[in-house]
């Protein structure tokens, strides 16, 4: 009898003996080093709520944050409405032309960001070929799509969209086909199909995806100031100023644990209304 | 915007995650520097640009260094202020030298960063930084557009006779001056700003302005391109413009002049070597060389008498151009840095 409970208590400490390296990494370079910020955020320069309250009431701060957040939840819708598509012609391609799709998804991450930044430039620019192309059919006047929220929106979904393809791709292709034709022969079509049997089933996928591409844009600013308007400015830039050109160690954090706080917010209102358990399907 | 000295070079730093900037250097720098050898009495460790200025800073002042006293000489790259302050803070220290522009100097001098220094020219001394070079923001434009006729920043301003897209950096300490000078306040009245004055000024360019520039690269990109017709832009990138064949022309009419320090990060153990090398670094020969290579003015007046005429044509610091430029004043700012690039974000977001 002893042999035996002591055999399962072996096994049942074997996955953490596993994790161990993990969260002892995890500890000492993520949890200690953000509860050094969130200390910082009260005691630079002296302890105080004043980085608080400035981060929270200054209207460069509350307009970037709105900025921040609107612009991180388009560019997710837009690469889910780009991306599952894609992953359904994946899904129900053939093996081979599925690779090839997938690496031609998955080429912008071979590519520098800095080229593929400047690349936008050249496609988009006064002398670009775009605007060629709407000489060439007529148009005298091309609008300005470089500098513009339209340009920086194309590239943030180019760099961010594999990372939903890919999400979305792996849950479709487990999918068994079996179950599509048998709510066929129930007498679902089209858009009940889709909404009753096929979005359920792939919904841990879109689920991933847009949290991930959701908080990674979260962090982006060197595309918005690089191609997008004036007007763009991303909470990571304005970190990154308090940071390095000011010092102000202090400021930076609140406005780091501000947004950490509105994300885990918006996290946790997202999983009341779709589950973020879903994430392990 | 953060991109504040003379970084003349591709730094995008798209890699930079604000919030982590003060953690990781923290935590990283232990690890980032396996190879050097700290404390030893022949290694030193400096902060540099990068790219083409590395290079130049390589081949001019670092190796001639290592060749006269046997220290070798380890770089980091992308310079950054926030290291300087957080090595100085843990005690633990990833490079030895850095650079810094007049205004971080003063700052970092003011929280107690710098170790004291000696003059190694008359007049060099600045907050505990050795002057190396000035460069400048100056007005450049396309050829093919506006020919030889911009004269001043007035006419930058001026979008009636000059209609097109303007470009400036995203950089309030330039902007500001530039503002004024274009509507009317002469050089010797600009210190310290009239604030009010030059957001009032602004106004009147903003929507004309497609574009602020956050990168050296960049901003050649942009004239060379085609994609704004005149901007303020550096002198060594605009140069780059010019050379690499675009209908490009400039003034030094007043143009904006910034100048760049070596600076020693306080209490490393690498002091002594450290100052060795800034004394170098601003001796007369080498930074000649450097100041060739990069086409930034030294500041150190018996390097300027090294530069044969021609290459001194471009140089910011040539005495030719004293009359037209015009040298940033931080000690009569009139303005907090910080709080004058809040209100300048938020201008540009409203």
């Amino acid at each position: 009898m002893t042999g035996l409970s002591n055999m399962t208590e072996r096994k049942n400490l074997w996955p953490w003996l596993l994790l161990t390296p993990l969260a002892v990494f995890l500890v000492v370079f993520f949890v200690v080093p953000l509860i050094d910020v969130a200390v910082m955020s009260f005691t630079e320069p002296r302890l105080t709520f004043a980085n608080y309250e400035r981060a929270l009431t200054g209207t460069l701060y509350q307009k970037v944050f709105i900025n921040t957040f609107l612009t991180a939840g388009f560019v997710t819708l837009c690469c889910l409405l780009v991306g599952y598509p894609l992953a359904y012609l994946m899904s129900v391609s053939s093996q081979r032309t599925a690779m090839l799709i997938l690496l031609l998804v998955t080429m912008s991450f071979w590519t520098s960001f800095l080229v593929r930044t400047y690349a936008w430039m050249v496609l988009l620019g006064t002398n670009g070929p775009l605007v060629w192309l709407f000489q060439a059919v007529g148009i005298t006047n091309p609008p300005q799509l470089l500098f513009t929220r339209f340009s920086s929106t194309l590239a943030m979904v180019h760099i961010l969209a594999p990372y939903m393809i890919m999400n979305i791709y792996s849950v479709m292709r487990k999918i068994d086909p079996v179950l599509v034709r048998s709510a066929e022969s129930l007498g679902a079509r089209g858009g009940s199909l889709l909404r009753h049997v096929y979005l359920p089933l792939t919904a841990p996928g879109i689920a991933n995806g847009c949290v991930l591409v959701f908080v990674i844009c979260l962090g982006f600013y060197v595309t918005p100031v690089l191609l997008g308007s004036p007007r763009e400015q991303m909470i990571a830039g304005l970190i990154g100023t308090q940071l390095d050109e000011f010092l102000a160690f202090g400021m930076g954090s609140a406005l780091a644990m501000v947004l950490l706080v509105f994300t885990m917010v918006i996290l946790t209102i997202y999983h009341r209304h779709f589950g973020l358990d879903k994430l392990w399907g | 915007m953060r991109d504040i000295i003379s970084r003349q070079n591709t730094i995008l730093r798209p890699t930079r995650r604000g919030f982590l900037t003060g953690a990781a250097a923290l935590a990283a720098a232990p690890l980032a520097t396996p190879f050097v050898a700290r404390a030893q009495e022949t290694a030193l460790s400096i902060n540099t640009w990068g790219g083409e200025w590395e290079e130049a800073a390589r081949a001019n002042l670092f190796d001639p260094f290592t060749a006269e006293t046997g220290i070798k000489i380890q770089t980091v790259s992308p310079v950054s202020f926030a290291k300087l302050a957080q090595q100085v803070n843990t005690g633990t220290y990833e490079f030895d030298v850095t650079t810094l522009g007049a205004a971080e100097l003063v700052r970092a001098n003011q929280n107690g960063l710098l170790e004291d220094l000696e003059e190694s020219y008359p007049g060099g001394l600045y907050n505990n930084g050795m002057g190396s070079h000035a460069f400048a923001t100056l007005m450049g434009w396309r050829k093919d557009k506006f020919g030889d006729e911009p004269k001043s920043w007035a006419d930058f301003w001026d979008v009636e006779r000059f209609p097109g897209k303007r470009s400036l950096q995203r950089y309030a300490a330039r902007v500001i001056p530039i503002a004024l000078l274009a509507d009317g306040v002469a050089p010797k009245d600009l210190y310290p700003l009239d604030v009010e004055r030059a957001f009032k000024s602004l106004d009147r360019i903003k929507e004309h302005v497609v574009v602020w520039w956050t990168a050296g690269a960049q901003s050649s990109q942009l004239l060379r391109d085609g994609e704004v017709d005149m901007i303020g832009i550096w002198n060594t990138r605009f140069f780059n413009a010019q050379d690499g064949g675009s209908p490009v022309a400039m003034t030094w009419n007043q143009a904006i002049l910034d100048k760049a320090y070596w600076v020693v990060a306080k209490d490393t153990p690498n002091v002594e070597n450290a100052k060795k090398f800034v004394a170098f670094a601003t001796s007369a020969a080498p930074l000649a060389g450097f100041a060739k290579a990069q086409q930034d003015g030294p500041l150190n007046p018996a390097s300027l008498a090294l530069i044969p005429p021609d290459q001194a044509e471009r140089m910011p610091t040539n005495a030719r151009y004293a009359e037209q430029v015009v040298a940033q004043d931080l000690e009569n700012f009139g303005i907090d840095p910080a709080e004058l690039t809040e209100r300048f974000e938020e201008w540009v977001l409203s």
